[in-house]
């Protein structure tokens, strides 16, 4: 190992020179401590075996100013004394040193005390090279971290143009919604159409778990789920004869949707979908598995309906029921995703059901709009943060009252 | 993710030491129970007195037990409190598992020993 040994008298420095080379190591000398210095500063010294008493700079003081630079390395200081007292120890342990030799020195003592040296100099410099592999790691990993987010925050920004808007102006009903994503992207997805003149379709659905498979996988239904009979939508069916396409009743197209939507894995979905008949005023729905919708009526209690329903994808050929509700002008429709109700709050208790109706009840003078705002203002203030756990998704209808064909 | 087990009979009861079975576990959960399926046990009940809260991953991971057992066995559910008994109502899933109050009354109905019980007469 290379050693810098710095000793003012020549032929001290020669003999322990010769010393250190018959030991193996190569050798750098220095005749006071400002020359030995200079030769730290450059760098490629990490030993270093010096007298104490020097011109310039004394022994103690190279260790100092040794110990206060920013060096590369650490670098192993042995102060040789004369003296050998106590307070001179206590003094260059005080400044940094490593450890001491007493004049005259003898080579076996030496020997050891570089060798002990050079076996911390090992670790400290294995140490070292792990932290700045662990560096090199942990960039890489920032890195890989920010690129998935980037593309999380890309794909959720895709997510937000590709979900169909609900038609502000089908005729009969008004509509407003709100979806608040858990992560970047949802799994939850809605939407309220035109199916023909006489007819409006609702829904509402939740793919079961979260983030990219899920977001995937709603991304798809929301392009199955469309009015338009020419591209195999299941919402209607094609007459071969006459080439008119019928809307079918909810059951029929949620039957039709789970006989498409098989899945390998246990991914499944819930969803309610209804059909508005207009002119009969007549909301048919079909529940698969999902939250019951709520009736808010002027002057009544609002209601929860339906029962449930098996979820969409986990069994073929499988029936789904089905249940009318007549409405009225002034009527309102809420469909949610359970992450409404099933936000809980700090002690763990879930916003629930009961408290859903209840503020349904309390705010019915507010606009439609107004009251899902509210409304996901008082479930964010329950689940004590805007951070919400699962998508949270809110799509209300009401009755218009010009709508009377 | 911690199972009890123990037995009754031919039957073999899993208590469900979580008081959530959400999105984290589902996985992990799923896997506990096939490991019992693989190891040959196709009477099962899960013991749910302890757990407060099933999501949708949760019961994806239920059924997807269910299904690993196929039809030469059973799973059953005992002991679930309210909250996850109205989520397998909405979803239809207690039309699915066969649902009981008590492990004993669940093993007394899925085991092979019970004279009343035999294997032709499971659906």
């Amino acid at each position: 190992m290379k050693i810098l040994l710095v000793d003012d008298d020549p032929v001290a420095r020669t003999i322990h020179a010769m010393l250190l080379h018959m030991q193996g190591h190569e050798v750098v000398e220095a005749a006071d401590g400002e020359l030995a210095w200079r030769l730290v500063e450059e760098g490629n010294i990490s030993f270093v075996v010096s007298d104490w008493m020097m011109p310039n700079l004394a022994g103690v003081d190279l260790c100092r100013r040794i110990r206060a630079a920013d060096l590369d390395g650490y670098v192993y200081v042995i102060l040789c004394t004369a003296k050998g007292t106590q307070s001179d120890l206590v003094e260059g342990m005080d400044a940094g040193a490593d450890d001491f030799l007493v004049k005259p020195i003898s080579p076996e003592e030496l020997r050891v005390k570089v060798r002990a040296g050079e076996r911390l100099l090992r670790l400290q410099q294995g140490l070292a090279e792990k932290n700045r592999e662990l560096a090199h790691i942990n960039h890489q990993l920032h890195a890989a971290h920010k690129l998935v987010e980037d593309d999380l925050k890309a794909a959720a920004w895709m997510q937000q143009r590709l979900l169909p808007l609900p038609a502000q102006n089908a005729s009969g009903v008004r509509c407003a919604w709100r979806l608040h994503p858990s992560g970047y992207i949802a799994g939850d997805i809605f939407n309220l159409f035109q199916l023909d003149e006489s007819k409006i379709g609702i829904y509402l659905l939740d793919v079961c778990g979260h983030g990219v498979p899920a977001a995937m996988m709603s991304v798809t239904l929301s392009m199955v789920l469309t009015p338009d009979a020419t591209h195999g939508s299941p919402l209607k069916r094609i007459d071969p004869a006459t080439g008119t396409s019928k809307v079918l009743p909810p059951e029929g197209a949620i039957r039709e949707l789970n006989r498409r939507f098989q899945s390998r894995d246990d991914r499944y979905f819930t969803m309610i979908y209804g059909v508005f008949d207009i002119p009969s005023y007549t909301l048919r729905f079909a529940q698969a598995g999902h939250p019951s919708p709520i009736l808010v009526r002027p002057g009544i209690d609002p209601l929860l309906l339906g029962t449930g329903g098996m979820p969409i994808g986990l069994w073929p050929e499988i029936d789904f029921d089905c249940f009318d509700v007549h409405l009225a002008p002034g009527d309102r429709i809420l469909l949610y995703s359970d992450g409404v109700t099933e936000t809980i709050n700090s002690q763990g208790e879930p916003f629930g059901e009961s408290r859903l109706l209840a503020f349904l009840r309390e705010q019915q003078l507010r606009s439609l709009d107004e009251l899902l705002e509210c409304l996901l203002a008082e479930i964010a203030l329950w689940g004590s943060s805007s951070e919400f756990t699962d998508d949270v998704s809110l799509l209300a209808l009401e009755v218009t009252k010009t709508s009377i064909l | 993710m911690q199972f009890e087990e123990s037995s009754i009979l031919d039957v073999l009861v899993v208590r469900v030491r979580e008081s959530r079975i959400v999105a984290d576990i589902a996985a992990q959960f799923k896997e506990g129970l096939i490991a019992y399926v693989t190891s040959g046990k196709r009477r099962i009940v899960l013991d749910l007195s302890q757990v407060t809260f099933i999501d949708s991953s949760g019961l994806g991971a239920l059924i997807g037990s269910l299904k690993a057992i196929g039809a030469g066995g059973e799973l059953a559910l005992c002991g679930a409190r309210e909250g996850v008994i109205s989520m397998l109502k909405l979803t239809r899933m207690d039309k699915v598992f066969r649902i009981f109050a008590t492990p004993e009354e669940a093993a007394a109905s899925l085991s092979l020993h019970n004279g009343a019980n035999s294997e032709t007469s499971q659906p």
